[in-house]
């Protein structure tokens, strides 16, 4: 099966070079006046299928921007190759501009003079779509992005979040196969973001042919609406695989923790399959119990209420805490994200 | 004062990084030089077309030219320098609100940023003389008790300059991006009204009417009259003595000072009250 | 990928594609001038001054000229021919005539050449180092990314700045003709409009080149373009007639206009200038070749500068592309 997105062992480094100083002044470490090579990407292979909604994590430095460059044909690879759409980025570009798009969070594109629209419409017909049909679209896609009412406004009054749902909307306005979405939520208040994150998975999973690689520091984002992530840090990539895979991957057991009415035997518990650990801590005055149940699955769940039930005792709540991305996160790459 | 210093200090430095640091400084001293004597050319070459086509040469009139012309780099320089602020840091870097905001005088801070050009059109007109003089036989002498009074109407004449640029920025708060077209065109009104390459006499009556409203045109002619006495073009100015230009001078500087803060706060003002500091206008 | 997917690339596409993006990027431009009106009073009526100076220069050294022939010395009792003194009351009418109609002449070479400075100025500032501004913005970067041609988005910035710089251009002349006096006798307007048009077409393709090193550099390229601008304006002969340089002493001036050879508006202005003050102006000794040859050299330009700029630009972008630059701001 073709991918959408492929690399292969994809390097890029950039050449340092020497301050300019008219005026040489000494420093104490000689290092700072020599600014050296930096390796953004190092032997990044990748594979993302057509339909997928891929995820790119990591911290700031990572690469990832560096990697949707590369992809959007604005950046050369120093090695390795890279192939969108079939196509080599770096010897047939045309093709893959026909077929892409990218949105950058924070983008201060656009033209102060011109209304949301006019500025929409102008970047369509670089891609040669027909003025009717981009106008059609855009209405439409402002409506669904809850830009309607700011339609004539000039971009110079938009607010951040305005101007980043004007940049959203350029992003499908010409209806690419592939988009790059390099944090595409920043600074969009929570009605907004998720009004973009649902409208992008309804577009990637509602339409044959449509790739999304979106980059996030929301993990919640990244976890709730990618069918893969791949972690990248310093170049590298340190893991690719669904959410839930790489959650497995940290820590395979489920956490319970119970409020319970005030238990007098609890030795059963550890005797239950499943249950590789247990505590519990008695609150006399409320004369209630807490249990903290670690369980290799959910399975033994079934039976704990059931012993629980057994001895008289009334369960007042449940709670189960998961492992998050952010806990995969922070196990691969040593910290969070800064 | 403290701050106003330190204000200006901090602009003056980055009014410096902006105009050096974008290339290697052996380059940036090349086209320091280059530049300007390039700009004297057109008006060399226009000469010397006239000289070659009517087979006849006059000397005075070139010197006049290019001593007012020389002299013309701090014009052009100085009013860029200052109204061009507002602009590169609102339409470019887009850096304007975060200097605004902060406890400085945005007005000293416009000074500061000029300053850089003032030193690097002083290079410049150095240049441009000294080139004049070693390879086109430009009349320049300037006698040693001459000197103190060049040094005070340098003074005046630039403090003037800066002045009149704050009030073009502060007209610049409100209006979209043209600097090429002010770069160009106000400094176009002091090249044909202040006597810079050729007498006030060759204007109409009403145009010299206006060059003798404008200080610019007592500072053009005294410096001439200080740089180069032995040019003889009539100036129109012959009645005025070095003490009533200076006068001239002095008064203008205070006025135009004053103005330039009345401006520069009605433009602030209006520009604030429209929300337009930190707009952009890119087309 | 899926059938769904396939996108056109045959000619019809590609020109259609061209001519849409040529339309959309010179949208904002003609928006922009009519949003912003102040452009009128910024662009077009100030630089007039300039222009203003320069024929006031020339009337300067004029009226010097006709003081030293009309003026009786001791030594000279008709006046100061040239390089010596006028033998009779006739040769100082002669000289007198010469010197009205050379000043008159240089006059309206001023005038023109302030017309065509109206499109150089575009090509260079509007349109070649826009792409500095659009990379400054982080427009540059969606440019780049989309499939049209980059010759397409540099043409629609020309076009769009055309309504501009054409209200300059006429600015300048109703203001030579009616201010200055100048006249000018058109006895081919057809060969006129050919040699104008050409000539345009011959600088923006130059205009192009010099856009193709903004993909690169950042405030090098614009303060190089900065630079450029003066000796472009003497050795082109913008303010004056370029071949009042060959027979200058020395032969700088001929190195000076040799060089100038190579900027398209070089022979545009000469032709022009022929075309409006006709052949026998200052003599009809200055001017470099006829009007048919310049024509052709025009045309020759156009083509090569054209060719020129589309390959500069794609290996200027792929230079960029490689040492990362393309998309990089405040270089």
């Amino acid at each position: 099966m073709p991918y959408a997105v492929e690399t292969r062992d994809l390097t890029r480094v950039f050449a340092g070079k020497k301050k300019r100083r008219l005026r040489r002044k000494p420093t104490p470490n000689a290092d700072e006046n020599h600014l050296g090579p930096v390796t953004a990407l190092d032997g990044v292979s990748l594979q993302i299928r057509e339909g997928e909604l891929f995820g790119l994590l990591g911290p700031n430095g990572a690469g990832k921007t560096t990697l949707i460059k590369i992809l959007a044909t604005l950046l050369l690879p120093t090695s390795g190759q890279a192939l969108v759409a079939g196509h080599d980025v770096t010897k047939d570009p045309f093709p893959i501009r026909q077929r892409i798009n990218m949105v950058s969070g924070g983008e201060t594109s656009g033209y102060g003079l011109l209304t949301a629209r006019e500025n929409i419409w102008m970047f369509s017909q670089f891609y040669g779509v027909p003025s009717k049909v981009s106008k059609e679209r855009i209405d439409e896609l402002m409506h669904i992005f809850g830009l309607w009412d700011k339609r004539d406004a000039k971009v110079r009054m938009l607010s951040t979040g305005q101007r980043q749902k004007m940049n959203m909307i350029r992003g499908f306005v010409t209806d690419p196969d592939i988009l790059f979405l390099d944090e595409p939520t920043l600074g969009l208040d929570v009605n907004a973001a998720r009004v973009i994150r649902e409208y992008v998975m309804n577009w990637v999973r509602g339409q044959s042919g449509k790739t999304v690689l979106l980059t996030s520091h929301y993990m919640a984002e990244a976890d709730q609406m990618c069918d893969r992530i791949a972690i990248i840090d310093k170049g590298r990539i340190l893991a690719c695989d669904t959410p839930s895979n790489l959650k497995r991957m940290i820590r395979t057991e489920t956490t319970f923790q119970l409020e319970v009415d005030t238990i007098p035997d609890t030795t059963s518990f550890m005797g239950l399959r499943g249950v590789k650990n247990f505590s519990h801590k008695n609150d006399i005055s409320k004369n209630r119990s807490h249990l903290t149940f670690i369980l290799e699955d959910e399975g033994p769940v079934a039976e704990i209420l059931s012993s629980i039930t057994s001895q008289g005792a009334k369960v007042h709540s449940l709670q189960k805490s998961e492992t998050t991305l952010e806990d995969v996160f922070i196990s691969m790459v040593g910290r969070g994200l800064d | 004062m403290n701050t106003f210093w330190r204000t200006f200090k901090v602009a003056a430095w980055l009014g410096w990084e902006m105009d050096s640091n974008w290339t290697e400084p052996w380059l940036f001293m090349v086209y320091s030089v280059v530049k300007p004597i390039a700009g004297a050319f057109i008006l060399v070459l226009m000469y010397t077309v006239f000289a070659v086509i009517g087979n006849r040469q006059d000397p005075a009139a070139f010197s006049y030219m290019y001593v007012g012309n020389s002299f013309f780099i701090f014009v052009g320089s100085v009013l860029f320098g200052t109204f061009q602020v507002i602009q590169s840091d609102r339409e470019w870097y887009q850096t304007i609100r975060y200097v605004y905001i902060s406890p400085i005088s945005y007005y000293v801070y416009i000074v500061g940023r000029a300053v850089s050009k003032v030193g690097v059109a002083a290079f410049a007109v150095a240049i441009t003389l000294v080139f004049g003089v070693a390879f086109l036989g430009v009349e320049v002498h300037m006698t040693l008790d001459a000197v103190p009074l060049f040094v005070a109407s340098m003074i005046l004449g630039l403090a003037v300059l800066l002045a009149i640029g704050i009030c073009l920025g502060g007209v610049s708060f409100l209006t979209a991006k043209h600097s090429h077209g002010l770069a160009e065109g106000i400094p176009g009104i002091f090249y044909v009204f202040c006597g810079v390459l050729f007498p006030l006499s060759i204007l109409p009556p009403w145009g010299q009417a206006i060059g003798q409203a404008i200080p610019l045109t007592y500072w053009f002619d005294i410096t001439r009259r200080l740089i180069a006495p032995t040019i003889g073009v009539d100036t129109t100015l012959a009645g005025y003595s070095h003490f009533t230009i200076m006068l001239l001078l002095v008064v203008s500087s205070v006025a135009f000072f004053g103005l330039s803060i009345l401006i520069f706060k009605t433009g602030e003002y209006f520009a604030r009250k429209a929300g337009k500091i930190d707009m952009t206008t890119s087309y | 990928m899926s059938a769904s997917t396939a996108r056109r690339t045959d000619l019809r596409y590609r020109i259609g594609l061209n001519l849409h993006a040529v339309v959309g990027r010179s949208y904002p431009r003609i928006i922009g001038a009519n949003r912003e009106p102040s452009w009128i009073f910024f662009e077009a009526l100030l630089p007039l001054l300039g222009i203003a100076a320069y024929v006031f220069v020339y009337q300067a050294f004029g009226s010097r000229a006709l003081d030293a022939i009309m003026t009786s010395t001791a030594s000279a009792p008709w006046g100061i021919c040239g390089d010596h003194a006028c033998l009779d009351a006739a040769e100082q009418a002669l000289e007198r005539a010469k010197a009205l109609a050379n000043t008159n002449a240089l006059i309206a070479s001023v005038v023109l050449g302030g017309t065509m400075v109206a499109f150089w100025l575009n090509v260079l500032w509007s349109m070649a180092s826009q792409l500095y501004w659009e990379k400054e913005i982080g427009n540059l970067q969606l440019y780049m990314m989309a499939p049209m041609n980059r010759m397409a988005l540099l043409g629609g910035m020309a076009v769009g700045g055309m309504v501009m710089t054409s209200m300059r251009a006429v600015s300048t002349l109703v203001a030579g003709i009616l201010v200055f006096g100048v006249v000018f006798q058109v006895a081919d307007p057809l060969l006129l409009l050919a040699v104008f048009f050409t000539a345009l077409v011959a600088l923006y393709g130059l205009g192009m080149m010099f856009a193709s090193l903004y993909l690169l550099w950042g405030r090098e390229a614009w303060n190089l373009s900065a630079l450029m601008e003066e000796p472009i304006f003497f050795s082109s002969g913008f303010y004056f007639p370029i071949g009042g340089l060959y027979n200058m002493p020395g032969g700088w001036g001929r190195a000076v206009a040799i060089i100038g050879a190579f900027v398209p508006a070089t022979f545009g202005l000469d032709a022009l200038r022929q075309l409006t003050l006709g052949r026998t102006a200052f003599g009809g000794t200055i001017w470099i070749f006829d009007v048919q040859t310049e024509l052709y050299i025009l045309l020759l330009m156009a083509v090569v500068f054209l060719i020129l700029a589309r390959y500069s630009l794609a290996y200027l972008e792929t230079l960029a592309k490689r040492e990362g630059k393309l998309t990089s701001r405040h270089q």
